[in-house]
This record gives C-alpha cells, structure tokens and sequence, in this order.
C-alpha cells in the first residue's frame, strides 16, 4: 500500500508504468502485425514460386506477374474499373462541391437535415443499395452498362467528396473572399482565384477517395453489371471464389500498391485522418 | 439616442473643428441601423457619423457594440437594415462590394495564401484592369512604402505577423482606396509590435492621406493614432470627438469609464464659483458625507445632482493636507509600484479610490497610512448628463 | 455647398430605401444562389439514392413469382414468408450475432491501438496512424482473400501449426462463421480505430497522471479514468462495426465458402439465384429495420451515459 509519507517521492503509478510498457508494445505489435496481415501474406505469395503457401517460402518468381498482361479478364476488369472511377469522380466533384460551398457559406433552414441526407448513403448498406439500382436500371436497360455502373457509384461516394470539401471550407479562412470581393473581384472571379485555391486539398482529397472507393467497389457493381460489364474487383470476386490461385496474389500486389500511392498523396494533401 | 458631440472648445484642447461639420464630410453615415433578426436590439441603431477628408477615425468600444458591424456596413460586407452610407455626396447604400472601391484590412490579414506577395498587392489592380506595366510599377512602390520591397517574391506564410499586416495595409492602399477600413488590424501583434505598428500606420495614413475608419476595442491605440474618436456602446455613439476631448471632457460615464481609468463621486452642485476657462465654470460642490469641494463643468449645472470625474493620475495622495487644497481624508489600502508610476487604493469611507503618482516622494504615505487626497479644481469635471435617466 | 443642400439630399436619399428592403434582396439572392448550387447535389442524389431505395421498399409489398414474376400488388406476403419461416429466423439470428460478435472484438483489439495513437507523443504518430487507417482504402475482397490463404486448410496457420507438430489434422478456419469472423475482425479495425480516436477527445494523459500522482494506481487509473472517458469512443465505434458487419457480403460469401447463410447473402441469393426480387426487397427492408433497431438503442445509451 502507498504511504502518504511517498507524496514527494515520484508518482507511485510510474514504476509499474515501466513493467508495463514493454508488454504493451508487444501487444501493439502483435495487432499491428494482426491488421496487416492479409495484406502481408498477399505479398508473400504473389512471389512465391510454390503454389500453396508453405514457410519458409520455397523460392522467388515474377511469373504471376507475367501472366497478368495476358489474363483478358484482368486486363477487361481493369479498364472497366478505370473508366468507371474516372467518370464517378468527375460527376461527384462537379456536384459534390458546389453543394459543400452551399451547405458552408449560406444559412437557410433545413441545412442540417440537408447535411445528414448527403452523407447517409455511407449508412445504408451497399447490397441494399444495389438491390434498390438494379430494380430501377433494369427497366432502363442500363444494366451491364457503363452508365449502370457510374450511377451506382455516385451515392456511395458523393459523401466523401461533400465531408472533405466542408473540412477546408471550415478551415479556410473567409475574410480571404471578403478581401477579394473589396478589391473588385465578382462572384465567379472570387469563387475562382480564392475560394478554389483555398480548398483545393480537400477537393483533391475527396476525389482521390471517391476514385479509389469506387475503384474498390464490389458489391454494386456485381449486382448492376456482374454478368456483362464485369469490373475488376468484381473479376476477383468471382476468380476467388472458384479457384485462388496466385495470379489473384500478384493482381492484389498490383492494386494493393495503387491504393498504397493514394494513401501517400491522401496523406499528402490534408492527413488521412481527417479525409476519411 | 445618440449623444451629440460637445461643440465648447475647452481648456487643455487643441482648438479643432467640431467633428460634424457638415459640408466637407468624404464619407457621411446618415440614420445606419443594423437589426440582425426581427425583434432583436439593433447591433446598430441609427447611427449618424461624418468623416472629413483625410481623417483617421477610430470606431472604439467594447465587444458587440456594434462597431464591427457599422464598418462591415460601410464595406458592403453587410447590408444595413435602414439608413445610407454616402461617400464624396454619393450614396453607394446600394452600391455592391466589388464596386465600391474601398480597401480594407482585416483582423487575420486576409492575404492570399496561394499568392506570392507581389500577387496579393497585384489583385486589386487586376480587378480593374491596370495594364501589367503600371502594375508592377504601382505594387513596387506600395512595398516600398511599407518597406517590404525585397520580399515581393515571398510565399504569405512565410512572413511574420508584422509583415503580413503591412503587406495587407500595402494590398489595400495599392488600388487608392476611396476609404480605408482597417478592422482591429493591431490585434494580432504583440505588444512591442503593435506599438510600431501604431506610429507606421499612422504615419502611412498621413501620408497618403487616405482617409480611413478604424475599428478597436483598444483606447490607447485610438487615443494615439486618431483624428477622430466615436466611442460606441450598444449601438449607439456616446460620443464623437478629438481624442483629447473624449478623454478630458467626457460627456457620458461610459465614455469616462471605458478610456482610461476613472473615479467617481456623486455630488450636489450647490453655486457657481466663477468662470473657468472655455466657457467653463467653477462650481461648490457637496460630495455625500465627505464634505464641499471644487469642480469645473458646462455652465448651468448649479442646483443639480451630477457625477464628478477624475483620473487617478490627477488625485495626490500624501500624508499631509496642503493648505488651500480640496482634499478628503481616507485610508490607504494598498500600494502597487508598476515601475512608471505608483498607485494607491484609497479607502474613504464605503468608496474606494484610486490614485496614482509618477514618482515616489518623501510625503508617499504607506499601506495602512491614513492619508489625504486633492485634485485642482480643473481636474474634477462634472458630467454634463444627469445621473439617472440621463444622457444616453 | 451648403449644409442643408446636403442635408436634404441625404434625406430624400433616406427615402429611396425602405428598411430592410436591402436585407430582402440580398437574401432572396442568396437563395437563388444556394439552391444552385443544392440542385445538382439533390437531384443527384435523390436519382441514385432515394429513388432506388424507394423503389426497393415498394417492390418488398409486391408479389413475386419464383421465375422472377413480378406482380403489382399491395402485399405483406414476403415479409409473412420471411418472418414466419425458422429458416430465415435463424438467417436473421446469424447475422445479429455476427454483428455483435465481430463488434466486441474488433472493439477489443483496435482499443490498445486507439488509446496508443491516442496518448503517444512518439514522432511516429503520424505515420503510425497511417498504417492503422491505410488498409480502409485496399479492396475488402483482396483482404479477404489474404485471410483465406493465411486461414485455409493448407494455409499459414494450419502449415505452421502442424510442422510445429500441435495439430494432426488442419483446424477448420475458413468455409464457417469463425474464419467469417476472424476476417471481418481485422477488415473493420481500421473503422473502429478512427472513430475511437476521434472519440477520445476528452482522453488526456495528463487526467491519468493527475490521478496516479492522487495514489491511483496502473488499474485504479485504468478503470476509473480512462475507460469511463473513452466509453463514447468505444460506443461509436462498437455501433459503426455492428452497422457495417451485417451489411457486408463480399467477405461472409468468400470466406463463408457458401456454409454462412446472413441477411446479405440471402438478398443475393434471392436476387441473382431464385430471382424472387420482392422477397429479397422485404429482406432488404428487414435488414434496414435491424439498422434502426441499433442505432436506436444506441442513441439510448449515449444519451445515458451523457446524462
């Protein structure tokens, strides 16, 4: 038991601290290596000679990485997710922004019931979703289509793009667009030299999310185009689920290190943190 | 309602021209009110103002008095809710932001950050199309006269909180401005800075002879650098006067108590005493319990019941009575020594006074001392509105 | 001039404006403003979401035929079907008690991360924040099949522990709810790391230092200070694993081999197998109606332990 006559001594609690901190760490370790895991392995095997995984890993090989450009699925899926994500991105940023610009700048009734619609799409559940577009699409007969795909995407990413283009627009500081204005500038020329500059990070930031989630996306795009217009995660889905051989791996490592760059540029830009 | 200014010249005072000459006025604020919603107290209430050409004006008062929102008024930032704002005989009431052509510094700069320094002076000369040639001769010498010239090619966050702020005063007074707004443009600063800040601004504004409306809650800086000071409150203008004036004559106890520091003592004005200077008269006084003394004040006031003012730096404190002085008996409390000046804390019966000194002589009483304190009759000043129901 | 020229000017000039008549315009041209820019984000909006989901919900009263038949209609058929057959009761159960069960643990191992990235003044923070959250944005489905080489019959775990000679047979991890399990785990850690951390603001060290230099001692701190102040945290985060587990369908479809039947994967089945489109709506709405349940009991609690 801790005596009052220990007051001037140091904290009781720091020794122990001390004993406790190395397990701690190994703890920590322990779990980071547990979240990084399937991210690990999927590396290892991607260069592993051997077609099951055994340890130590029997030798080093690039040939699932060779086989990638000849795979026609892959390369098919690849550039339907490209297309996809690139035009999803644009769409989302050209109404994703002004709307955030909106919700920032102007005071009207109704705003936040307004904020809370934008970012609900991020609650419901994607196969609900997707279910949801595919009884209105298949009337349309934009089912297995580009346009099926792109329309499915805009919901689930529109919330990225508003969140990070409000957080630079809270940061950013608005006496900027006063200034401009004294100074002779009109709203579309205010809006242009200040505004967009001024949050340019979380512009970048929300369309650089939006491209990679719905470059990731599986489950709405199985559902709107699964058995014409497969999309690359959807290519996977299906690969894996029939056979899980190592080209799979090797495919992995390819989009393991595109999202690993946008992470970096994420990072970059305005903290991943705060972007997501 | 406001309070008109005080129109005697008095002793102590610069003769000035009354501020409100009307005639000669650059910018006049005629009835401006500002109603944030229905229902609400005005955060400014038909506030009348002329500006002359040339002058520096500081609107001062303490927060939410409203004097943010009359300069963001006069800036276009903001409509008003009735009243119009006239520049040069012009009523731009209605005239948009963009083309009223004021500058204005703000409280955090407002530079630009994607801009170079060079590009943020360039703006508003952009904005009305100066041919690039005559830009770059006009930017240069606005950094020259902030004496920033070599930094032209800086990224804004490079630079310090002085810096940016002359960079800011350099962007707005590039494009002329017809007025210059410059909104508590100090409060950023550290003390040492500000001070320097002040004599530059100052000096800049004379210079270019801009005539310009100030916003602080810092009575020093609109003592130091105004023409003109309109002490606001509640939305309303207590009073608009030469800085001396509002500090010597004030003409409400707000005005007295918010510039400086201030006793009061409730008196009966009992007979006039003779004339003082500038239309001025001595009064006899009754100070409740205490006893008779001397102030001066506006003629008329015998009879009445009215509020004395007086700066501690104008009440003595000593151990003795000097012959022939006013002075009341009381308690020292406590003596503070700040380095420039000594003050005392005096206790006189339920009040608590205070007096200060420049330096500390033989006479200084002690914490503890029963001690007298006199003023020269001059020093005592009778506020001209009455004590209850009165003045604003 | 004279002054009453110009007093007179400025009163006729008084007169032109009635007051407020600037606020007025102003603010009806701030209106037109906002709603332009609003309109794009709505429309688009209400086209791609409310309208799906809108549809979705009318479709869940509509009578479907096994041959994917749709027949118009006013019915609470498909929900009778759904809620009175053991089958999609126990559907139903599973998925409630995958949700709870990835919950807790995902809660339990991302809260020594949280509470790390939390306090520590390492200058590694950042960066090992980053690695706590990058794996949000790599595909689910490439995390999954990570998990099915490390969890499966000839994978890392079996391998490892029958060459150490623990194990005869290999331990059946993946093809049932446990590698289902194990994998939503760590694919939902990064969500429950970043919402505890953002919840953690009121989680000082100093607090706990305060309390040890009082006597506390490591537990007394532990269980008196920081985790009843990072109880909200823990709540949100909880809550965002649970609303995410039974919504997910790509990782109980792979890692369940078929032998995990939730709420997700029978709306596919539904959908794409038996094609019975109202039935897999009524389950949809089903599944929003578990989402509200939660959430409801959830803002209860918060409001509890705020109060």
């Amino acid at each position: 038991m801790q005596q009052t006559l220990a007051v001037d001594e140091a904290p009781p609690f720091k020794p122990r601290r001390r004993i406790g901190r190395p397990a701690f760490g190994t703890l920590l370790f322990l779990l980071y290596i547990f979240l990084l895991a399937p991210l690990l392995i999927v590396f290892v095997i991607a260069f592993e000679s051997n077609q099951y995984l055994s340890f130590p890993p029997q030798g080093f090989t690039l040939k699932w990485f060779e086989m990638l450009p000849s795979e026609s699925i892959f390369v098919d899926g690849m550039k339907v997710t490209l297309v996809v994500a690139a035009s999803v991105t644009v769409i989302v940023l050209a109404i994703g922004v002004p709307a955030a610009l909106a919700l920032d700048r102007y005071e009207f009734k109704g705003k936040g019931a307004l904020h809370a619609f934008f970012l609900s799409p991020l609650l419901v559940p994607s196969i609900v979703l997707a279910l949801g577009l595919v009884l209105i699409l298949t009337p349309l007969g934009l089912t297995n289509t580009y346009e099926g795909i792109i329309i499915g995407h805009v919901a689930i990413t529109f919330p990225f793009v508003v969140r990070t283009t409000l957080m630079s627009l809270t940061t950013a500081d608005t006496s900027c667009e006063a200034a401009a204005r004294i100074l002779g500038a009109g709203a579309w020329t205010v809006f242009r030299r200040i505004t967009l500059p001024l949050i340019r990070s979380g512009v970048i930031a929300g369309g650089i999310i939006a491209f990679i989630v719905s470059f990731d996306e599986a489950v709405i795009s199985l559902f709107v185009a699964g058995s014409g217009l497969p999309t690359l995660p959807v290519q996977i889905f299906q690969y894996v689920s029939n056979s899980a051989d190592a080209a799979v791996a090797a495919l992995s490592v390819v989009l393991i290190l595109i999202s690993l760059g946008v992470v970096v540029v994420v990072e970059r830009v305005m903290g991943l943190r705060k972007a997501l | 309602m406001t309070v008109l200014p005080q129109l005697a010249p008095l002793r102590k005072v610069n003769p000035v021209n009354s501020a409100n000459t009307v005639g000669s006025s650059k910018l006049s604020i005629v009835d401006l009110t500002k109603r944030y919603a229905p229902g609400l107290e005005p955060a400014v209430d038909r506030l009348c103002m002329d500006v002359e050409e040339g002058h520096l004006v500081a609107l001062l008062g303490p927060s939410g008095c409203g004097k943010t929102t009359t300069l963001r008024m006069v800036a276009g930032l903001m409509d008003p809710t009735a009243g119009s704002i006239v520049v040069d005989g012009k009523d731009i009431t209605q005239t948009p932001v963009n083309k009223r052509g004021m500058g204005m510094v703000f409280q955090s700069y407002a530079l630009f950050p994607h801009m170079d320094v060079a590009q943020n002076v360039a703006f508003g000369l952009q904005m009305r199309k100066v041919p690039s040639g005559e830009q770059a001769k006009r930017v240069n010498a606005a950094l020259e006269m902030v004496k920033l010239a070599h930094l032209s090619k800086r990224k804004v966050r490079e630079l310090s909180g002085g810096q940016q702020q002359r960079i800011a005063l350099a962007r707005a007074l590039v494009v002329e401005p017809t007025l210059l707004l410059l909104d508590e443009p100090l409060s950023n600063l550290d003390a040492k800075l500000r001070e320097t800040m002040r004599s530059e601004i100052r000096s800049i504004q004379q210079r270019t002879k801009a005539t310009t409306l100030f916003v602080t809650h810092d009575q020093d800086e609109a003592l130091d650098m105004a023409d003109r000071i309109a002490v606001m409150n509640g939305g309303l203008i207590e009073q608009y006067d030469t800085p001396a004036m509002v500090y010597e004559r004030p003409t409400t106890r707000f005005v007295a108590d918010f510039i400086g520091q201030a006793n009061f003592l409730t008196a009966q004005v009992l007979s006039e005493n003779g004339q003082a200077a500038d239309g001025e008269r001595y009064y006899k006084v009754e100070v409740g319990g205490l006893g008779r003394y001397s102030a001066v004040g506006a003629p008329g006031l015998a009879g009445s019941s009215r509020e004395i003012v007086i700066r501690p730096h104008r009440l003595r404190a000593s151990l003795h009575p000097r012959p022939g002085d006013d002075a009341i008996a009381g308690t020292i409390e406590r003596v503070s020594y700040t380095g420039d000046t000594i003050a005392f804390a005096v206790r006189v019966g339920d009040r608590r006074l205070l007096a200060q000194s420049m330096t500390s002589s033989a006479d200084m009483p002690r914490t503890g001392d029963a001690a007298y304190l006199s003023w020269e009759a001059a020093d005592a000043f009778l506020l001209p509105g009455h004590i209850r129901g009165s003045g604003t | 001039m004279t002054a009453p020229t110009e007093t007179q000017q400025l009163m006729s000039v008084r007169a032109g404006v009635l007051p407020g008549a600037l606020e007025k315009a102003k603010a009806a041209r701030d209106r037109r403003t906002y709603l332009l820019l609003l309109l794009p984000a709505i429309l688009g909006l209400f086209a791609t979401f409310l309208l799906p989901l809108g549809y979705m919900v009318k479709m869940s009263f509509d009578r479907g035929a096994p041959d994917g038949v749709i027949e118009s209609a006013f019915t609470l058929d498909s929900y009778v079907r759904a809620l009175s057959d053991p089958y999609y009761w126990q559907v139903i159960w599973n998925t409630f008690q995958m949700g709870i069960i990835v919950g807790v643990l995902c809660v339990l191992v991302s809260y020594p991360i949280a509470l790390f990235l939390v306090r520590t003044r390492s200058r590694f923070r950042g960066l090992l924040m980053a690695v706590a959250v990058a794996p949000l944005l790599t595909s689910a489905i490439v995390r999954t099949y990570g998990w099915m080489v490390i969890l499966g019959s000839n994978g890392l775990v079996n391998s490892s522990l029958h060459s150490m000679g623990l194990i005869d047979a290999p331990l059946k991890l993946t093809n049932n709810m446990t590698g289902v399990e194990i994998g939503l785990v760590e694919i939902f850690m990064p969500y429950a790391i970043l919402t505890m951390v953002s919840g953690f603001g009121r989680l000082s060290s100093q607090l706990e230092e305060a309390a040890g230099s009082l006597g506390a001692n490591g537990f007394q701190v532990f269980a008196r200070i920081t985790l009843p102040l990072s109880l909200p945290g823990v709540l949100a985060s909880f809550l965002m694993v649970f609303v995410l587990t039974i919504s997910t369908f790509v990782t109980p479809t792979l890692l369940g081999g078929g032998t995990v039947q939730v709420l997700a994967t029978e709306i596919y089945d539904q959908t794409t197998g038996v094609l019975n489109w109202p039935f897999a709506a009524a389950l949809s709405v089903i599944l929003l109606a578990l989402f509200g349940a939660i959430i409801a009991v959830y803002q209860r609690l918060t409001r509890k332990i705020g109060g």
